[in-house]
C-alpha cells in the first residue's frame, strides 16, 4: 500500500475530493497546514507572505491505485503557477479497521 | 523503526493515550483532522455514534449532518468527520503490541472506527542530545 500526501491550494480541496470519489477512492483525511516552497513564499508588492495556507490531503491506497490517485490530483489541483503544491508518496506495510481488527484497507 | 499512523474518534483520545502509557510508548503527536472512509462522511447515525455513551439521546439526536454542514458551512455534497489523527513513532517488536491495543481500546463495531497504518522510518534524531536513530525513540 502507498500513502499519498498531496499539499494542494485550499480552493481546489472540493475539486479533488469529488474526482476523486467519482474515480472510487472516497477515503480521506484532510488538514490544514501552512507552508512555504522554493520561491520562499510570496512577494505582493511590499509586503512578504512567509507561509502560506494550504490543505494536506492524506490517503492511503493499493500499490497500483497509486498512480491513478496522484494523476487525479495532479490533473485537478493544477493552475500552472507557483503554489500549486506537491505530492509525496510514500511506503505503508500494513494497514488496520479499527472496526473489524482485519488487516486491509 | 516504524510510524505508527491512527485516525481515530475524538473521545477516545483519553482512553488511547492511557493504553499507551501503560504499554510503556507515552510518546506521540496529536493532529486535528477531518476526514471520511469509505461511507463518503456522516450519516445521522455516525455522527450519533461520534458522542460517547454518557450522553443523553436528545443531545445525541441533535446534530443531522445538514445541520451539521450549515453550522460549519461545509457545503453538503463533502462532509468530513472530525478525528484525531496520532503518529507514534516505534521500534520494530513494538508495532505488533501498539497496533493491538490501539485497536482493543478504539473497537465499538460501528462504522467510524478509524484506520491503522504502519509504515517505515529510515532515521531519527533527538534534538536535545544528538541521540541517532534507535536511542533517540526509545
Amino acid at each position: 500500500m502507498k500513502m499519498i500526501r498531496a499539499f494542494i491550494r485550499p480552493e481546489k480541496e472540493q475539486e479533488v475530493v469529488l474526482a476523486l470519489e467519482g474515480a472510487g477512492f472516497p477515503s480521506l483525511t484532510k488538514m490544514p497546514v501552512f507552508g512555504r516552497g522554493r520561491q520562499k513564499g510570496l512577494q505582493v508588492g511590499p509586503v512578504h507572505y512567509d507561509e502560506l495556507p494550504k490543505t494536506l490531503i492524506m490517503t492511503v491506497v493499493d500499490d497500483e491505485d497509486a498512480d491513478k490517485v496522484v494523476g487525479i490530483i495532479h490533473d485537478k489541483a493544477k493552475t500552472g503557477f507557483i503554489g500549486d503544491g506537491k505530492i509525496f508518496v510514500s511506503p505503508v506495510e500494513a494497514a488496520y479497521t479499527v472496526r473489524t481488527g482485519e488487516a486491509k484497507l | 523503526m516504524k510510524e505508527i499512523t491512527a485516525v481515530i474518534r475524538r473521545y477516545k483520545l483519553p482512553e488511547t493515550k492511557k493504553a499507551l502509557e501503560e504499554l510503556g510508548y507515552p510518546s506521540l503527536t496529536i493532529q486535528s483532522v477531518e476526514g471520511r472512509g469509505k461511507q463518503k462522511g456522516a450519516l445521522c447515525a455516525e455522527m450519533d455514534s461520534e458522542m460517547p455513551e454518557s450522553f443523553c439521546t436528545a443531545v445525541k439526536l441533535k446534530p443531522t449532518p445538514s445541520a451539521y454542514a450549515l453550522e460549519h458551512t461545509l457545503p453538503k455534497i463533502a462532509l468530513y468527520v472530525p478525528k484525531r489523527l496520532l503518529t507514534i513513532i516505534a521500534p520494530d517488536d513494538a508495532v505488533g503490541g501498539i497496533v493491538e491495543s490501539i485497536i482493543k481500546v478504539n473497537r465499538t463495531g460501528r462504522h467510524g472506527d478509524g484506520k491503522v497504518f504502519v509504515s517505515p522510518i529510515e532515521g531519527a534524531l533527538r534534538v536535545r542530545t544528538g541521540e541517532k536513530d534507535k536511542e533517540a525513540v526509545s
